[in-house]
């Protein structure tokens, strides 16, 4: 009896071993209704194929608060019941496309996502040009930065809804209107008159490439040039190091995130570059704050010009060669104006689509403007797949600058000869 | 002799009952340890990378000719870095968790349980909670627990992690955090092993607390602690989360220039997405490990035969 006990546990273990194994193939999933869900793994679910009688079923992964996709999700339901739209949510989607990007079995058939990783999908083969399913003149609606963003090697891949920039915040409280700064002289000024008892005339991540950017940007600098070059040891680059650092000694030493807008959100900050997505939490603190156009940078007349992230949706190679007329029917919806301002409203954000700022609800939207106007010399995030290294190289660079003191110059030819390094070595 | 043919087969028999029995046990070690072993070994022979994701192909001994360039003085400094840590750490981890261990035997110890409780709590905690916590919590010069003690006590506020060997003790006080729980477990259910008699002698023959730990203590809870000190080692050298979160991670670097092997190579070759390449620096560090386990193993082998 114990041997037979045991005999079944074995077996029943085996079956369950490779019971994970089994394929997804051709599995329909008529019935589904439209609507969110979540999901933290990679598998996915891709749907009824076309061959088949029904609703065809496209599944749409992204990485969105709960509030976007419920209205992304309602509007998609007028395609019913020819097309039902699942919308998955994914806390790690960079990594699950990687791994599932080519399997038809798991991959979703679009993903809404910014356009940073653009390249890297193309390269890897699993995204088809958003122009194979709409003709590329009906995208001339469309901000010319964010379809700069959305193109890779000549290619548009992305159909943008919603683009963000960094935005120069300040409080009410302590800084007056006619006190912020229009240049970063005056900034500087400030700072040195404020930043005292616990209290700083300004703060960002200074540390942090995504904020350093600006600066280098600002400078005519570069990280990483469109097709993938570095710039850190330009001398635009090095002059806007060294032009940043007198700034960041009046900053706190941390310059994670938490610390930084959390020194803005108690007050103990008058004033910060930082994202859209700050504004709801600094509101619900109370705190009054006001959003003003980036400081002009004296050196060179150019504005703090930050780094642009755009949002959109990628179209997978399976689900354009398989499900093209569901696709592209989706992405009509999708361009829909209403949609698009509800879209950016919601998640704090600027339209993409330039039809959407002749409209009352936008034009009026303080936050959207001030996005709009730092859009205008913004420069869109590189999309080559070079810049995932350029992360940790530009953070090293700045962390020797400007917390360990290191010199400007030879840490900067030092950075750019490792990110070659690293760049060659990805190859 | 027949009766001896008899006993080999039924010995062989048994043999194979035992292998049958343990095959599940066998197949899943095969599918979740040795399989994705091979299998980076495999990629580390092919240029399977961002650009060749599908049609990746054969490319010998190469990645392995990039992966030695790794190995530089960097790569050196970071070894020498991690055998610090790791003896720094487990010297350490072994004193304060025998102590604490000792501490809970006293005789008639009131709340025992309850002191239990609290030194296995940081065990319960997921580690990079743990870690982010006290890097927030603790050694934020902003708003860290040390910092406002410091300045209330009229000091200036300190960059914890802002410095190498300020960075060094911080992280070795949050691994300690870390990794002590285990280590005060093990040495506790030792030292309950021990029979008290051996102690009561020792005290008739005039032994006092030094003696009767080196000549009774020690030896006879050293083999059953030895196999936990072997896998705390190796978790140790092979540490990559405690310096990673608390100094190096993207958009949070402290100033501190920390390196372990794991982010030496973590920052020199995974953040490139070549697989390939990223698969040939893990299987030489899968070496170096497998070098120093066998190292370890015959050092242990040899302490034994010369008791």
């Amino acid at each position: 009896m114990k041997r037979a006990w045991s005999a079944l546990v074995a077996l029943v273990l085996i079956a369950g071993l490779f019971g994970g194994c089994g394929s997804l193939n051709g599995k329909a999933e008529s019935g589904v209704t439209s609507g969110t869900s979540d999901s933290t793994g990679t598998a996915g679910t891709n749907g009824t194929d076309t061959k088949e009688e029904g609703p065809v079923t496209i599944t749409i992964w992204h990485d969105k608060e709960d509030a976007v996709a419920e209205v992304l999700a309602e509007s998609l339901k007028t395609l019913e019941p020819d097309i039902v739209v699942v919308l998955e949510k994914k806390s790690n989607m960079t990594e699950a496309l990687k791994t599932v990007g080519n399997d038809p079995n798991v991959a979703p058939d679009m993903y809404f996502f910014a356009h940073d990783k653009i390249g890297v999908y193309a390269e890897m083969g699993i995204l088809t040009p958003i122009t194979d399913i709409l003709p590329a003149e009906e995208l001339s609606g469309y901000m010319e930065n964010t379809i700069k963003a959305a193109t890779y090697k000549g290619e548009i891949y992305q159909l943008p809804i919603y683009y963000e920039t960094l935005l120069f915040m300040y409080n009410r409280l302590y800084m007056k209107e006619d006190e912020v700064p229009a240049t970063t002289e005056a900034l500087y000024d400030y700072m040195v008159e404020n930043t005292k008892g616990g209290h700083y005339g300004f703060i960002e991540q200074h540390s942090t490439p995504y904020y350093a950017a600006g600066w280098i940007n600002g400078f005519g600098g570069s990280i990483l040039s469109e097709d993938g070059v570095p710039g850190l040891d330009s001398a635009e680059t090095i002059a806007a190091l060294e032009y940043h650092k007198k700034f960041v000694d009046l900053m706190p030493g941390e310059t994670e995130y938490a610390t930084v807008n959390t020194l803005f959100n108690k007050g103990m900050a008058h004033s910060t570059i930082a994202g859209p997505w700050l504004i709801p939490t600094l509101r619900d603190n109370g705190i009054e704050v006001g959003v003003a156009a980036m400081p002009v940078i004296d050196k060179t007349g150019i504005a703090i010009s930050p780094y642009m992230g755009v949002q959109g949706i990628q179209v997978l190679k399976y689900a354009a060669a398989n499900k093209a007329e569901a696709v592209e029917k989706v992405l009509r919806q999708i361009m829909d104006v209403n949609l698009q301002v509800e879209l950016a409203l919601i998640s704090g954000c600027a339209p993409a689509s330039e039809a959407c700022y002749e409209m009352e609800e936008i034009t009026s939207d303080e936050v959207v403007m001030a996005m709009k106007e730092t859009a205008e010399h913004a420069v869109p995030m590189p999309n080559v797949p070079e810049m995932d290294v350029m992360w940790t190289v530009v953070g090293n660079l700045l962390t020797d600058v400007n917390m360990s003191g290191k010199d400007v110059g030879e840490s900067a030819k030092e950075a750019q000869k490792e990110a070659e390094q690293l760049i060659e070595n990805m190859q | 002799m027949k009766k001896q043919n008899e006993l080999g087969k039924k010995k062989t028999k048994k043999t194979w009952i035992a292998y049958l029995w343990s095959a599940p046990s066998l197949l899943l070690i095969l599918l979740i340890v040795i399989f994705p072993i091979l299998y980076t070994g495999y990629i580390s022979f092919t240029n399977m990378n961002v650009y060749h994701w599908t049609n990746y192909t054969w490319n010998g001994f190469d990645n392995y000719k990039d992966a030695l360039l790794v190995l530089d003085n960097g790569f050196i400094a970071a070894l020498m870095f991690t055998v610090l840590w790791t003896v720094v750490n487990m010297v350490l981890q072994l004193v304060i968790a025998y102590v604490l261990a000792s501490l809970l035997n006293i005789k008639n110890l009131k709340l025992r349980n309850l002191y239990k409780t609290l030194l296995i709590f940081p065990w319960a905690m997921p580690g990079y909670v743990s870690i982010l916590l006290w890097k927030t919590g603790m050694f934020n010069s902003q708003f860290g627990l040390l910092n406002q003690w410091l300045v209330k006590a009229g000091f200036e506020p300190v960059r914890w992690l802002a410095g190498d060997v300020i960075a060094f003790v911080c992280c070795t006080v949050v691994n300690l955090w870390l990794a002590l729980p285990f280590m005060i477990t093990i040495i506790d259910g030792a030292l309950q092993s021990i029979d008290q008699s051996f102690y009561e002698s020792a005290k008739l023959d005039g032994a006092g607390w030094f003696k009767s730990t080196y000549y009774i203590t020690v030896p006879m809870i050293k083999a059953i602690i030895t196999p936990a000190v072997v896998i705390t080692a190796f978790t140790t050298f092979k540490q990559f989360d405690v310096i990673y979160l608390l100094t190096q991670q993207v958009g949070a670097k402290t100033g501190a220039d920390l390196h372990t092997i794991l982010t030496y190579a973590y920052e020199k070759a995974f953040i490139t997405n070549n697989y390939g390449y990223s698969s040939a620096i893990s299987i030489l560090i899968f070496i170096l490990l497998i070098g120093l386990s066998t190292l370890m193993n015959r050092q242990n082998k040899r302490a034994e035969v010369d008791e």
